[in-house]
């Protein structure tokens, strides 16, 4: 049973519940049927001895009369197939209709007792030969004396005939009322469960790998048509997402290829003969540069991979932003000082925010040491925080390579790099970025880049801010 | 025998020139495609070796029209291990051996010397002209069983020479395949080479294999 199909077991189920009831119906339409026909044979019989009992009481045990008159009374009750008897006080018969002269019908021990005590009594008899009779004995007093016992007889045949009749018409009609059912309840069943079937074979193929396979979502907007609707959503995100792994694993493994290349690459030519102590040392220290580019990867991949998983734990303080902006300032000096790049501090507003000072630090190191790794010798780096609205702007403008304006979202994806970037500084991990618009989402901020190429690149970040500190 | 080594990455680009020196070939190096096809398109090179991923005019691209501008030289491509799709359109496009970074350096080598050697006709590798014998893979050269001791430039001319036997080869040609871009055409490094070949080669033999063409070139030959 378990491993039958949903369609069998609703169609089972449905079937044993429509017999049971079948069953019961049947056996009720029996009863009822039995019943009421045994009424009216008793009322028959009743009304019988009735108009009997009172033409006796006429005529005054005038016992031949009895037929006639009642024929003449009551000429339907001749035809009802009825019988006559009349006991005497002892039981025996003194009387009886001429059609049951030949038989001989005893009172039974249970009607002369009931009889004796004056009540009437109901009685159905079979005798080895000849049909069902029903039977009918009324006492006839005279005071407290009995005189006779009347008894109204008729045949229980007709109505057993009838009732066999209607068992046999339920014996057939009932299975074959119950076989229809079961197909019409197999047909929609399986009609119901069509959709279904078209799920689990919409999930097959994408389990096969077609992603782009989708349910036709039926018109209704019943259980199923919201089933097939939540399956499409489903996949849909399905989909995005294992792109965006897949894009992403490729990526990374495209970058990590790079330096597992020139470290191989550069080992195994240093390894080819025996080379000079400064020969292994250039070697060493190429090797150790891709050894640390590699590492870098692999951290921020890690961050941003936690960063997905919301494993990051933010510390939301104020922040005094100016502050920051002013010590980030003092690093970008450092970092531009070798190939003469300066970095120069325009407006600072005092700004305090809500925010991870850690992040915030992060964001501002990563932007400003890109603005100077894409700047030519000698160029000049700017910096800016203003307050705009309820807003901190943080700009950080350079006047490098820039960007083609066709990039300018791109420049956000992870491992996204332009072929600008690339030529210009191979150390770039093409994840900074990445991290940087993460940063800003996480403190509600956004993030926009004007460029052009040549033109310099300009990246300015708002934030919203806590209150402002006036002093 | 001269490659061209069309790679982005610099640090690539540069052991991979320095293997090949190593190994007495003359390498230029391009680390973009535009600049790449040109380079095919003006020097008689003997092997290029292709990043596909490059920036500006991709690999496949530069390929396809370094092969419709009659570009000869076998091509190696190199490619990442996952682009299967981007082996077979380089492929497709008129590679003739492909390898996946990282690579081992040695397998490039041995890559290289085997698409040479195809185009260079010889089966097996090994040249000989009469009684010299000059192996490739290990870069010895014997003279009637003896071992000749030979510099890496000397080993390249004589490997060009030993490949073209029986051809007049000219100066400039001799120039296009032993040595690379920084070579001065105007200077004599060419007839000095020669006669230090000739010193290790030639000297005391009864016949000698190494010939100056009066007015075009050089020639290896065996006298009858």
């Amino acid at each position: 049973m378990n491993n039958a199909s949903i369609r069998v077991r609703l169609t089972l189920w449905y079937g044993s519940a429509l017999a049971l009831i079948l069953l019961l119906f049947a056996v009720a339409l029996y009863l009822v049927m039995s019943r009421a026909l045994r009424e009216q044979v008793d009322a028959s019989l009743d009304e019988a001895s009735a108009v009997a009992i009172r033409t006796l009481g006429e005529h005054r045990f005038g016992p031949f009369l009895i037929f006639e008159d009642l024929s003449q009374d009551f000429p339907e009750i001749a035809l009802l197939d009825k019988f006559f008897q009349i006991f005497g006080p002892a039981g025996q018969v003194t009387i009886q209709s001429s059609h049951i002269q030949s038989r001989k019908i005893p009172l039974s021990q249970t009607a002369f007792r009931a009889a004796l005590e004056g009540r009437s009594t109901f009685e159905s008899v079979k005798f080895k030969k000849g049909v069902p009779l029903r039977l009918y004995s009324v006492p006839i007093r005279q005071g407290e004396q009995l005189v006779n016992i009347l008894r109204v007889g008729t045949s229980l045949q007709p109505t057993d005939r009838m009732l066999q009749r209607l068992l046999t018409g339920l014996y057939i009609a009932s299975p074959l009322a119950l076989l229809v059912s079961l197909l019409g309840g197999w047909f929609l069943a399986g009609r119901a469960l069509r959709p279904v079937h078209a799920i689990t074979q919409a999930a097959r193929r994408i389990a096969a790998g077609d992603w782009s396979q989708r349910i036709q979502i039926p018109h209704s907007n019943d259980e199923i048509g919201q089933l097939a609707s939540t399956f499409n959503d489903m996949i849909g995100r399905l989909e995005v997402s294992f792109k965006q792994i897949r894009q992403f694993s490729a990526d990374a493994s495209h970058e990590l290829r790079t330096p597992l290349t020139i470290t191989k690459g550069e080992t195994e030519l240093a390894l080819r003969r025996p080379r000079s102590a400064e020969d292994y040392r250039i070697v060493l220290e190429s090797n150790l540069e891709e050894i640390d580019r590699m590492s870098r990867i692999v951290d921020e991949l890690l961050f941003l991979s936690r960063a997905d998983l919301g494993e990051i734990k933010l510390k939301m303080l104020p922040v005094q932003l100016d502050d920051l902006v002013r010590e980030i300032h003092q690093q970008a000096v450092v970092l531009g000082k070798e190939r003469h790049i300066q970095t120069v501090l325009n407006m600072v507003d005092p700004v305090i925010i809500q925010g991870d000072d850690l992040r915030l630090r992060e964001l501002l190191l990563n932007l400003v040491d890109n603005a100077v790794k894409y700047s030519q010798e000698g160029q000049t780096v700017e910096l800016a925080l203003v307050v705009v609205g309820k807003q901190a702007k943080i700009v950080v403008q350079d006047h490098g390579i820039g960007i083609a304006s066709e990039n300018h979202t791109r420049v956000f994806d992870r491992f996204y790099r332009t072929d600008e970037a690339r030529v210009h500084a191979a150390k770039g991990t093409g994840l900074g970025l990445a991290i940087c618009k993460w940063i800003v989402d996480v403190h509600h901020g956004t993030i926009e880049l004007h460029s052009t190429v040549h033109g310099g690149s300009c990246f300015t970040v708002f934030l919203p801010m806590t209150s402002v500190n006036a002093s | 025998m001269r490659i061209l080594v069309v790679e982005d990455e610099p640090k690539v680009a540069s052991f991979i020139r320095r293997a090949l020196e190593e190994e007495s070939y003359a390498v230029d190096v391009c680390a973009d495609g535009a600049s790449g096809l040109d380079w095919a398109q003006m020097v008689n090179y003997d092997l290029i070796i292709l990043d596909l991923m490059l920036p500006g005019l991709p690999g496949v691209e530069v390929l396809k029209r370094a092969r419709l501008a009659g570009v000869k030289a076998p091509v190696m491509i190199l490619t990442a291990r996952s682009e299967v799709d981007q082996r077979v359109k380089g492929l497709d496009a008129g590679a003739d051996d492909y390898l996946t970074k990282p690579f081992a350096i040695e397998e490039l080598l041995a890559r290289a010397r085997a698409l040479l050697r195809r185009a260079g006709g010889a089966p097996t590798g090994i040249l000989q002209v009469d009684d010299v014998v000059l192996n490739p893979v290990t870069r010895e050269v014997t003279r009637d069983g003896q071992r000749v001791e030979l510099t890496t430039k000397e080993y390249a001319f004589l490997e060009y020479l030993m490949r073209n036997t029986g051809r007049v080869l000219t100066r400039s040609m001799i120039a296009e395949h032993v040595w690379d871009l920084d070579f001065d055409t105007f200077t004599n490094v060419i007839d000095v080479y020669i006669s230090y070949l000739r010193n290790k080669i030639d000297k005391g033999r009864e016949h000698s294999l190494i010939h100056t063409i009066r007015g075009s070139g050089y020639m290896m030959r065996v006298d009858e």
